[in-house]
């Protein structure tokens, strides 16, 4: 069986369940790469220029960690998926700089990902894809409606049930209905919510996060999370910020903003990674309405490779202690 | 209305003689200065790219000299260019300035409609003309400054003719007044006199991010430098190569943007945003008559990291230096990395002459 390899970084938390059903449905046996460690980001780093962003060199580490365990490696190039609205050049030009810094990886499935082009592209760059498995266009097109229902049903299981995506990726491979972790609400008096926005592969990376929902989970927050909002609700907090999106993945960052600062969260955590292009300009636009309506606490965390946890946990301590002063503050002016 | 627009590279020359001639009210920024990037800096997200730094400089200090309208480029793509404006508006706007910004997004007819105030077609067109043709001959003087620089024996009278050109060419108020001070400076350039080399000059390319290789203020005139050490400068981005319309070359896909987009097709077939394709089509297209490229990126350049991670694997060879600009980049800094750049090349130049010997 044909072994294809997916590193566990950047787009696999929006697009693994999709991927996996695509490459499964036509007859692949699909390998994801492990957690990332810190030997898995240093040998990624090894590999690229020193300010490529952290994300792109985590990916890297992934990229290196499958080189022997598979016999095809998945790197999409997600150009466009949305009209007008382009992706980071990282992004588009990842099939090429894969080839060329991992000489040593297996060979790469690319396929490219552009709505302008028009649907008739779109679908001879699926058909593409599924050529190398199978001769048969039937194929490709079944493979890929179960991808695309598989996409849309983990969507659903992320909005529905308030799951992140790696636990609706664990509860979609589990088959068995898997039961989230009630933590007891009904006990504990209103709860501190906190909103962490943030691309996926920064926030749900918990070697490159610092484990930091969990963290804010065991110290009994309600964290909501950019998934956690319909696409109108992104899109709508957008247009109010900045006129409209100008990369794919802006409105996870400038539109969750938005969002959770209006609609009455008790701290929004910005969590970035240094040297990323569109977050440091889009980070900048969350910041400042912040300060402008100045009623939400907001906390712009800078991810790095040499970022120490001592660091991050600091930092979020002392924000949270500052939300409970000034909703103990809050409390007591209402008595 | 007072129009202003951020500077990059000798820009203002065509727009100021656009605005001239179409008797539009024109602010030029002070030029960009240490205080520029200053204000830049402080003002700006810390991460965000040199040239948004500066940019947003160039902003406060046309406002301060009391420009109210500022007009910006800003086209979609992946690169962080596209989103400048945005936040360079919110940024003034917190800091208090009042002013109205034209962009790119209103369509490009309305808004030179908007800036000439609805001047008929033929007035815009002859204004453009005259801009258009300032650039052109600001290019051709350069072009032969570069090589000047490179063999001049007196170092620093190329460079001094280059400024005197470029305030005649600015203050020339008609297309024979141009041609009048191209063709005197010109002259005045290949008169120059020159050292006697049996060896002809290094060639070295200068190319990277279209603002910090032409921005002399943002490369630190390496231009100067590279001519300085005896170098002739190869520089195939210009702001004319940018705005020439020409027909033929166009269509037949023969301008310099789009060979070197083809020679690199082979190591990077997408569109990566910014100038990532050219930068390695470079080094492919003329890894055989340069000795040498010095690649030039604002630090954090998101195109030009995609270009330098991708750039040693590619199967024609020739030297790299890539200098990176931020706000913190020192000056003695890049001088001796550019020495050693040179040295290294004649070396490994005399090396091989020997060897065919």
């Amino acid at each position: 069986m044909i072994k294809v390899g997916i590193p566990r970084a950047l787009l696999y938390y929006q697009y693994y369940p999709m991927w996996k059903t695509f490459f499964e449905e036509l007859g692949a046996e699909v390998v994801v790469s492990p957690p990332t460690t810190q030997a898995i980001l240093s040998s990624g780093s090894s590999r690229v220029v020193a300010d490529t962003c952290l994300p792109v060199k985590v990916f890297f580490g992934h990229v290196l960690a499958l080189a022997e365990e598979c016999d095809y490696l998945f790197v999409p190039a997600i150009r466009s998926v949305k009209s007008k609205i382009y992706n980071c050049s990282k992004f588009l030009g990842l099939p090429d700089m894969t080839k060329a810094v991992t000489p040593e990886s297996p060979p790469i499935l690319d396929i490219d990902i552009d709505i302008n082009q028009g649907k008739r592209e779109l679908y001879q760059a699926i058909y593409k894809l599924g050529r190398r498995f199978t001769w048969n266009p039937l194929k490709v097109r079944q493979a890929a409606i179960a991808a695309w229902q598989a996409h849309l049903k983990y969507l659903q299981l992320m909005s529905d049930q308030g799951l992140n995506p790696p636990q609706a990726i664990e509860g979609i491979s589990n088959t068995t209905e898997v039961e989230p972790e009630k933590p007891p609400d009904n006990s504990t008096p209103p709860q501190v919510t906190i909103a962490l926005v943030g691309h996926p592969y920064l926030l749900y990376d918990e070697h490159v996060s610092h484990r930091l929902i969990h963290r804010l989970e065991k110290a009994h927050y309600k964290v909501f999370t950019p998934e956690m909002l319909t696409a109108e609700e992104l899109k709508s907090a957008t247009v109010r910020l900045v006129g409209g999106a100008y990369w794919t993945y802006e409105e996870e960052v400038v539109g969750a903003g938005g969002h959770y600062l209006e609609s009455g969260t008790d701290g929004v955590i910005g969590i970035m990674a240094f040297g990323c292009g569109p977050d440091s300009l889009m980070m900048d636009v969350v910041y400042r309405r912040a300060a402008r309506l100045g009623t939400t606490p907001f906390m712009r965390l800078t991810l790095e490779e040499h970022t120490a946890e001592a660091g991050v946990v600091t930092r979020l301590e002392a924000f949270l202690d500052m939300i409970q002063r000034k909703k103990r503050r809050q409390a007591e002016a209402c008595v | 209305m007072r129009m202003t627009f951020p500077h990059m590279g000798n820009v203002w020359v065509g727009v100021k003689g656009m605005a001239e001639k179409l008797g539009v009210e024109c602010v030029v920024p002070p030029p960009t200065s240490q205080r520029t990037l200053s204000l830049g800096v402080k003002y700006s997200p810390e991460t965000a790219c040199l040239p948004f730094k500066l940019t947003l400089g160039n902003m406060i200090e046309a406002l301060e000299c009391g420009a109210d309208t500022i007009a910006v480029l800003g086209q979609y793509g992946p690169c962080r260019f596209g989103y400048y404006p945005k936040v360079q508006e919110l940024i003034l706007r917190d800091l208090g300035y009042k002013f109205v910004m034209v962009r790119e997004s209103m369509g490009v007819i309305n808004m030179i409609r908007y800036l000439t105030n609805r001047a008929s077609p033929r007035e815009v067109l002859s204004g453009f003309r005259l801009g258009l043709a300032k650039l052109k001959t600001l290019d051709n003087v350069e072009q032969l400054v570069y090589k000047m620089r490179a063999i001049e024996r007196d170092k620093g009278m190329a460079t001094r003719i280059y400024r005197d050109a470029t305030t005649a060419i600015v203050s020339a108020k008609d297309h024979k007044a141009l041609k009048r001070a191209e063709q005197e400076h010109l002259k005045k350039l290949t008169q120059l006199p020159t050292v006697a080399s049996p060896e002809p000059p290094l060639k070295i390319g200068v190319t990277g991010e279209f603002f910090v290789v032409i921005d002399p203020f943002a490369n630190m005139d390496v231009e100067i430098e590279l001519g300085k050490l005896g170098v002739e400068v190869q520089r195939p981005q210009s702001v004319w190569e940018l705005v020439r319309f020409n027909p033929l070359l166009s269509v037949l896909k023969l301008r310099e943007k789009e060979k070197s987009i083809r020679a690199a097709k082979p190591y990077l077939t997408q569109h990566v945003g910014g100038d990532g394709r050219q930068t390695i089509g470079e080094k492919v297209l003329h890894a055989s008559n340069w000795d040498g490229l010095v690649h030039l990126q604002p630090f954090g350049c998101l195109p030009e990291i995609m270009a330098r991670n991708i750039m040693p694997s590619t199967k024609e060879t020739m030297p790299v230096l890539s200098i990176i600009y931020d706000e913190h980049t020192g000056r003695a800094g890049m001088l001796n990395r550019l020495e050693a750049f040179v040295d290294m090349i004649q070396r490994r130049k005399r090396r091989q002459a020997e060897a065919c010997v």
